[in-house]
């Protein structure tokens, strides 16, 4: 009993400065004394003074930090409108061309205008201009394609759902796609199709590009492509190169594209685009983790290209694309662009920072269960084994008098569970709601206070929403996406709520029907919330369709898992062990991508940053460790909470919009770290 | 990476509810965490919460100062049954003021100055206010040892909290016997605060309690 306590307040912010573990050890001293005399009052002047110097240059310290993520955010939101706006307009184009393959296979097989396809400029020649004479077929050709266009219908409206997809891809999409087209497609397809996408995006780039060069003329030259590489290219594209004059075409699709959506035009349009290029490029790098097949991708020295593969294989229904060519594409655009890592790395800036316990959060009588940030403020809610749930506004701190510390004082008490509350879920923007299951079985709908509310306001029962009652026993798991709430208990269901409705149980998701079958431990919604990944204590883990129910994915392993998450952009799943390991499953193939021994102890928390650069786990070892997802490196581990019988760290929360990283713990308390 | 010869003392996601804590003792010598008591005190609970004397037996060398204040949390962290309980039922039109017998009119020091709020206020802003100050980083910075002057404190919300207990055994009797059989935590408090004299005899105004309380009547 050495190890004299909770006061993280007294020596709290010298430590913040060097680090957690510090701070936990450093209360010991305060008051143990209380002989005065003048040296010792001297020093203890000395000491004060330097402190609050310290906690002065740590405010300015935070104050700049702020300032440039403010800065950084913003500017991350232009890239991020531009690169919406231009992801449109490449899709367009890329649905042009795949249109123009169609067309001329069309007319190759019924022997309609064959005599196009022997006009062929020498793609080593791309500045070559077009004959007056091949001009006229060619108008011709183009009226055919037209025509054809019309016939199959080629409306917006396909575009639209493809763009919005491609956009959800990347985690740009925060509106809801409700369109009815999406939902006829069979999913896995589409999903396929969206991976597939990324490759056509940059695949016809390519040829477009260069195509442009010889219409529209110069201005490429920087982009350093080698003569080689162009001819490279051509040589898988010779569809796209061989009819450059319907680049003209595309380049008023591309002109009226940017009258109506991006206003913008030119040099720097190609700079962002090609950011987005290199964008999608990294996505594949990453995928390539998740994938299982091919080697035959030797993208930037990563393991391999599988997910790249397995996209590409799976698109080649939808269109005639040789993996091959993919290869060598995803490996120029890597190598043509040094500044190919400028969005990720610029995210990593902002992260790379070290990350210091800032709010202790102290009210519950017991152990903290989970935790959820606030969509937006800069606010969250805690749930308890002491059966509350409480909401902390983080930017009303009480200065405690004495440590100029930051004590929270928690904005309200949610009283309604009749036992330990454990886990919690946070509604969409603006929603002001959250949700809560416990060990009774039950999930209850909160209405939240707004974050003027004061701890001592008269009771309003429209705090308390409805209670979904049909799980028989304690619910571990919640997650909240479009409306819609996942809920895994221990009576072996998991199930999808809409939590509003007269009638909220949406469906039952059962593993297998026999009693003895595991029972679920977490699940979240995966691929833009059509389905649902479900890690079991087994070890298994199933990804069910949402529509109908159905498990379409079986993966897992020996050790039981605590926890899922699914990566916002990629398909890509996360689960946390027992083993103490965190494995990664491509959620496409099943396959287990990686796994690694992340603690000393069973891993209990995870949490995927909301651009999905960086993973936050904690453990019952009680740790709290941020990892580089790209590499699965660890970035720091933070020392966070005390062991209350064998149990630490219980759940750990990424803010969604601000940089803030939380932790839940045995010992009662809840750490925000800034 | 579970059992095997070691007990580990945790509880798994997707367990039942019924298994929720339920692992074997571990002795008080062989805690080691800083929350020893809390965790002694609630294995005891667990095992009988009707044993009075073996909850509040204080094992030996502890200090009383943590006992006692570690049962308060518990017994405020217990109370937020009642007042869930009561949320049902307890309504400011029906009980305008916290009363107990109509002697007094309590009033909720929750607020800058003193307010007479509705008894179910009364009741959340006592415990929250209570949560508050146990878990104050100025008086009670540790959870192994207190300063004498914090133990002083612990009086006033023992005070308080009794008068939850008091009002929900006058005017919502039934709520009150149900809590109770299911708990017995108004009769532990009672033995709590008696045994160390933590609150004067004169203002514990309910009646001795028994198992055999008849459970009905919501009447005061
Ligand atoms: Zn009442
Ligand atoms: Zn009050």
């Amino acid at each position: 009993m050495d190890d004299s306590s909770v006061s993280h307040h007294n020596g709290g912010q010298v430590g913040s400065q060097i680090g957690v573990s510090v701070n936990n050890k450093q209360n010991d001293e305060p008051s143990q004394s209380v002989q005065y005399s003048i040296p010792g009052i001297l020093h203890f002047i000395q000491h004060e003074w330097a402190r609050f110097e310290l906690e002065r240059s740590q405010w300015e310290v935070d104050r700049a930090e702020f300032k440039a993520r403010i800065a950084f955010l913003e500017g991350e939101r232009k890239g991020q409108e531009n690169l919406k706006n231009d992801l449109v307009r490449r899709i367009k184009m890329l649905e042009y061309a795949l249109k123009q393959e169609r067309a001329k296979f069309h007319k190759l097989k019924y022997g309609v205008e064959l005599q196009q396809g022997d006009v062929r400029p020498p793609p080593e020649e791309p500045t070559s201009e077009p004959e007056h004479a091949e001009r006229a077929q060619w108008k011709q050709g183009r009226q055919l394609i037209k025509q054809y266009l019309q016939e199959i219908g080629y409306t917006d409206t396909i575009l639209d759902v493809r763009s919005n997809r491609v956009r959800a891809l990347l985690g740009l999409n925060n509106e809801e796609i409700e369109n009815p087209n999406y939902r006829n497609y069979d999913k896995q397809q589409h999903d396929r199709c969206d991976y597939s996408m990324n490759h056509m995006v940059r695949k016809y780039d390519y040829g477009g590009k260069e195509a442009r060069k010889s219409t529209g003329g110069g201005g490429y030259n920087e982009e350093g492509l080698s003569v080689q590489e162009t001819a490279a290219v051509f040589a898988n594209f010779e569809f796209l190169t061989n009819q450059e004059m319907d680049m003209d075409e595309i380049d008023d699709l591309d002109a009226k594209q940017s009258h109506h959506i991006c206003s913008k035009k030119g040099e720097d349009l190609d700079l962002e685009a090609e950011e987005v290029l290199n964008e999608l490029s990294l996505i594949t790098e990453r995928e390539a983790d998740g994938g299982g097949q091919g080697d035959e991708y030797p993208v930037g020295g990563s393991a391999g290209g599988a997910g790249a593969g397995a996209a590409a294989g799976a698109g080649a229904g939808e269109a005639d694309e040789e993996p091959l060519a993919l290869g060598e594409l995803a490996q120029l655009t890597v190598s043509n662009e040094p500044e190919a890592y400028d969005v990720a790395s610029a995210n990593k800036e902002s992260f790379r920072k070290t990350w210091n316990a800032k709010y202790t959060l102290r009210s519950h009588f017991d152990g903290v269960r989970a935790l959820a940030f606030h969509p937006t403020e800069a606010a969250l809610v805690t749930a308890s084994e002491d059966h509350t749930l409480k909401l902390w506004n983080l930017q009303r701190t009480v200065p405690a008098k004495k440590s100029a510390g930051l004590d929270v004082e928690p904005l309200y008490t949610f009283r309604a569970h009749t036992a330990p509350v454990l886990c919690l879920a946070m509604g969409a923007p603006r929603s002001e709601e959250c949700f809560s299951g416990g060990l009774d079985g039950t999930i209850r709908v909160w209405n939240l206070p707004p974050p003027t509310a004061d701890p001592y306001d008269p009771y309003d029962p429209a705090v308390q929403g409805a209670v979904l009652r049909d799980h028989t026993d304690a619910v571990w798991s919640l997650a909240a996406a479009h409306g819609r709430l996942l809920s895994a208990s221990g009576d072996g269901t998991v199930r999808l709520w809409a939590p509003r409705a007269a009638r909220p149980l949406l469906a039952t998701l059962r593993a297998d029907e026999s009693p003895s079958a595991p029972a679920p431990a977490a699940a979240d919604f995966a691929d833009a919330a059509a389905r649902a990944a479900v890690a079991y204590r087994d070890g298994s883990l199933l990804l069910y369709d949402l529509e109908t129910g159905q498990a379409v994915l079986r993966a897992g392993c020996e050790a039981g898992a605590t926890r899922v998450r699914a990566h916002p952009t990629l398909p890509l799943l996360v689960t946390a062990h027992e083993d103490r390991h965190i494995r990664f499953w491509d959620a496409v193939s099943g396959r287990c991508a990686h796994a690694m021994v992340a603690h000393l102890d069973a891993v209990t928390g995870l949490a995927l940053d909301p651009n999905g650069l960086f993973l936050l786990s904690g453990s019952h070892d009680c740790s709290v460790r941020l990892w580089n997802l790209d590499t699965k490196t660890c970035v720091q581990e933070i020392t966070a909470h005390r062991k209350k019988f064998d149990e630490s760290i219980l759940d750990v929360a990424f803010h969604p919009l601000r940089p803030y990283i939380a932790s839940a713990g045995a010992d009662g308390l809840a750490k925000v770290f800034v | 990476m579970a059992d095997g010869l070691q007990i580990l003392r945790r509880n798994r996601p997707g367990s039942k509810a019924k298994e929720f804590c339920r692992w074997p003792d571990e002795p008080f010598e062989e805690m080691d965490s800083t929350l020893a008591v809390q965790q002694f005190i609630q294995q005891t609970i667990r095992r009988d919460p009707s044993n009075l004397e073996a909850i509040l037996k204080m094992p030996e060398a502890q200090d009383e100062g943590v006992w006692k204040y570690e049962h308060l949390r518990q017994f405020c962290m217990e109370l937020n049954g009642l007042a869930v309980k009561l949320q049902a039922e307890c309504k400011p039109e029906t009980c305008t003021q916290m009363t107990a017998t109509e002697q007094w009119i309590f009033l909720c020091a929750a607020h800058k100055t003193p307010k007479e709020c509705p008894a179910i206020d009364y009741t959340r802003h006592t415990l929250d206010g209570a949560a508050c100050l146990l878990n104050s980083n100025k008086y009670f910075p540790s959870r192994v040892s207190i300063k004498e002057s914090s133990v002083a404190k612990l009086g006033s919300v023992c005070r308080r909290v009794y008068r939850i207990f008091s009002h929900a055994y006058f005017h919502h009797r039934s709520i009150f016997d149900a809590f109770e059989k299911e708990t017995h935590l108004c009769k532990r408090f009672t033995y709590f605060v008696t045994k160390y004299s933590i609150i004067s005899k004169e203002i514990l105004i309910l009646p001795k309690l028994d198992d055999e309380t008849p459970v009905g009547e919501s009447e005061a």
